[in-house]
């Protein structure tokens, strides 16, 4: 029998004054990563999945891939044995698959200033992170608008404070007031002071990712160093998007060897609206990102034989009538749950998904098509699942309210992916013993010792009578994230930082600020 | 994990204090001493239902209404208040003090569905109500044998079903007849009705939830018996 369960007698902090204080804090305590323990749904057999991924392959050494603009990765391919012709590459059939099944990783862990906070990439674990890229940003009270640090700092905060979030995000919405040149510094420093999770790097320039890893050196201080393989630590995972159909550019792929030196973690990810970047059909779409994926991550391997990868795949559907990309809809379902069996065949960490929609605001299609996407996320296996709160119009826009209510679906998902308990406490006989025909199990001994966590309660649904809700001002979803989002940032607190190392950090950013002019290109 | 407060060694009001607490916190051997250590005082029985218990769960049922605090443990927070009524309930018939209120309560005729209906038996007795319990499937029979045996001062209805909420009207129909339907308030509840229900087949009120049943039969009782007392000074 449980604490709660014999509970006699006074306990400290107990009383009206100290439930209100516990039940109504908006800061719930850490939520580790998520580890699954339900199966993982797939929807090709192994048939399918040999197929596309001999497809993949035909592509490749067929097709070729474009590396553009860039010497060094041509002159790296051509050492590693492929058909190099200008600045195509043509990959002889399975040598992609081989380099990287003997270099990288299966899975990595991405370290965290406070290392609670520590996520693992692959295996059995999902990671829920920010929208990642709008330049919008979307309130009830204000609209639409261009998005400022102030508005980067509020998703910062906002994410740290969200427990089901696992991960603080990268560019959770572009601050357009800043300086392009000099922005990734303020960016990359919320990340660092005003949240404690992991957090993703710059990967606009070389040198721009260089300045993420230096800042991320320069937090860690003594512990940059793994004294166990003489490495940086992975502190960083940074999103390296294809120019698809088959294409790697310049800048991409410069950031992508400064992370890859530092032994940071690379996301590749092939970019697919289906018709545009692939051909229409779920097969095909795979196949494009599969041999995309594949020269992406082999890359990374033959710069820096073990560095940490993630294969990405982002897919989405198109309007055939306008050439707007859909979202939530069946087919990019499809490429998802195929992409996570094919990366877990390749045997590197997989990320998709997030809460997407073509929706302006927090409305019904924003729901129905967002959790349509999470739910293939989550039942697929992804262990990275970016654009899990916020997205709103296919990226183009953050919104606060989505994105508090994006954050509590994910708590959700994280309980369904926790499986089902089977303990003894979990088959609950003593309770159907207890109870008996004919009675309620409101008052027995395992509903009192359970029934705070048994299920898993929502911040914004409202469940109460339909007098009640009239007589709170008849409020629907989104107004009630609009409070809540409110409600946060006035109650947030800053995770505390060693003095010197934030001095360090501000350090470095004035001194490398004043270092060249500011500039919008 | 007990701590050692001595509950002599506080103040009238810290003890007091600590009983909302205690009621809150659903502790049921903490409130019988303290419930005993005010009679020792030489409190009279209804000041300590009034000030200590009735207004500890008060507090409850904001907090309740509020979703602070949760069903199981608003259970265990009735159950404290009916162990400090058992002690007082006898004391409290030997001085002849003013009563809260009785209600009986059923589950009408065809309707077995009875949870919400404990839950609001349960919200009503931590409130100092004095609740008879006529369970499930009550024809109109069983509500005028009860009215007549414990002279209630609330009828509570309650129904699930569309099929069997009718027959909440065919009750007050025949107390009608009887004309004995202004004796007394009736309150119906049950998922499928509405307040336009209530008014449509003439009970006072419709109650959404346990709660809410608790303020609305105090409300109407107290303006009840503020019109009793008005007819008498008039």
């Amino acid at each position: 029998m449980s604490e709660a369960a014999e509970h006699h007698g006074r306990r400290a902090g107990a009383g009206r004054a100290a439930k209100r204080a516990s039940r109504m804090a908006a800061v719930v305590s850490t939520v580790p990563f998520i580890t699954r323990k339900i199966p993982i749904y797939e929807v090709l057999n192994e048939e399918g999945l040999s197929l596309i991924e001999h497809n993949a392959d035909t592509v490749l050494e067929e097709v070729g891939i474009d590396f553009k603009g860039d010497a060094e990765a041509l002159a790296i391919w051509r050492d590693a044995g492929a058909d190099v012709r200008e600045e195509r590459v043509h990959m002889p059939r399975g040598l992609c698959r081989q380099i990287i099944q003997e270099r990288a990783p299966r899975s990595y862990t991405q370290h965290a200033r406070n290392p609670a906070r520590s996520v693992v990439m692959g295996g059995p674990h999902t990671v829920f992170a920010p929208a990642y890229g709008p330049p919008f940003v979307h309130d009830l009270d204000r609209g639409r608008r261009y998005g400022t640090i102030e508005d980067f700092q509020n998703f910062v905060k906002l994410a740290y404070m969200s427990p089901w979030l696992h991960h603080s995000g990268g560019t959770v919405c572009e601050p357009v007031d800043l300086p392009v040149n000099k922005r990734h510094f303020d960016m990359i420093y919320a990340h660092m002071r005003y949240s404690d999770k992991p957090f993703m790097g710059s990967v606009t320039a070389p040198e721009r990712a260089a300045d993420s890893v230096e800042m991320a050196r320069l937090l860690f201080g003594d512990a940059w160093i793994d004294p166990a393989s003489g490495k940086p630590r992975t502190a960083i995972t940074s999103l390296i998007n294809a120019n698809s159909p088959l294409t790697w550019d310049a800048t991409m792929l410069g950031a992508l060897k400064v992370y890859a030196r530092a032994n940071q973690a690379n996301l590749l990810t092939p970019f697919i609206l289906g018709g545009a970047m692939a051909p229409v059909t779920v097969a095909g779409s795979c196949t494009v990102t599969l041999a995309e994926a594949l020269a992406g991550i082999a890359f990374v391997q033959l710069v820096a034989p073990g560095a940490p990868v993630i294969l990405g795949s982002f897919a989405s559907s198109m309007s055939m009538k306008s050439g707007a990309p859909t979202f939530g809809t069946p087919e990019p379902a499809h490429v998802l749950y195929a992409m996570a069996a094919l990366a877990r065949r390749l045997g590197v960490p997989f990320r998709s998904g997030g809460a997407l929609c073509a929706a302006k605001v927090p409305d019904a299609q924003a729901a129905y098509e967002s959790a349509m996407t999470m739910l293939p996320a989550c039942l697929a296996g992804t262990n990275f699942i970016l654009h899990t709160a916020g997205w709103l119009e296919g990226g183009l826009a953050m919104g606060y309210e989505k994105f508090v209510m994006d954050a509590d679906q994910a708590g959700m998902l994280q309980t369904m992916l926790n499986g089902v308990d089977l303990s003894e406490n979990g088959q609950a006989m003593d309770a159907i013993r207890e109870v008996g025909p004919g009675k309620h199990f409101l008052g027995c001994a395992h509903t009192q010792a359970n029934f705070e966590s048994a299920f898993h309660t929502s911040s914004l649904a409202d469940n109460n009578s339909y007098e009640q809700w009239d007589a709170e001002g008849r409020l629907d979803m989104s107004q009630r994230a609009n409070a809540q989002w409110k409600r946060m940032l006035n109650e947030y607190e800053a995770p505390p930082i060693d003095p010197g190392t934030d001095e360090a950090l501000r350090d470095y950013m004035t001194r490398r600020k004043g270092a060249f002019a500011d500039s919008n290109v | 994990m007990s701590d050692d407060l001595d509950l002599n060694s506080l103040s009238d009001e810290d003890l007091v204090a600590q009983m909302h607490d205690d009621l809150y916190d659903g502790l049921k051997e903490e409130i019988e001493a303290a419930v005993h250590v005010l009679l020792g005082r030489k409190w009279t029985p209804y000041d300590i239902l009034t000030q200590a218990l009735v207004e500890g769960m008060r507090i409850v049922g904001v907090d309740f209404r509020d979703g602070i605090l949760f069903v199981p443990e608003v259970l265990l927070s009735a159950n404290a208040m009916k162990a400090g009524m058992a002690i007082l309930r006898p004391l409290l018939a030997e001085t002849g003090a003013p009563k809260v209120g009785k209600m009986i309560i059923g589950t009408v005729k065809g309707d077995i569905h009875d949870i919400g209906k404990n839950l609001v038996c349960m919200m009503m007795e931590g409130a100092g109500f004095e609740v008879i319990n006529l369970g499930i499937n009550n024809p109109v029979e069983n509500f005028l044998k009860a009215i007549e045996e414990h002279q209630p001062d609330i009828i509570g209805m309650s129904a699930l079903l569309t099929t069997t909420m009718p027959y909440m009207k065919v009750v007050i129909d025949t107390l009608k007849e009887k004309g004995i339907r202004n004796d007394y308030v009736v309150l119906v509840g049950g998922a499928p009705l509405n307040e336009a229900f209530a008014n449509a087949i003439g009970a006072d009120a419709y109650c959404r939830d346990a709660a809410v049943a608790v303020e609305t039969a105090k409300a109407l009782l107290a303006r009840r018996q503020g019109s009793v007392q008005q007819r008498a000074t008039a």
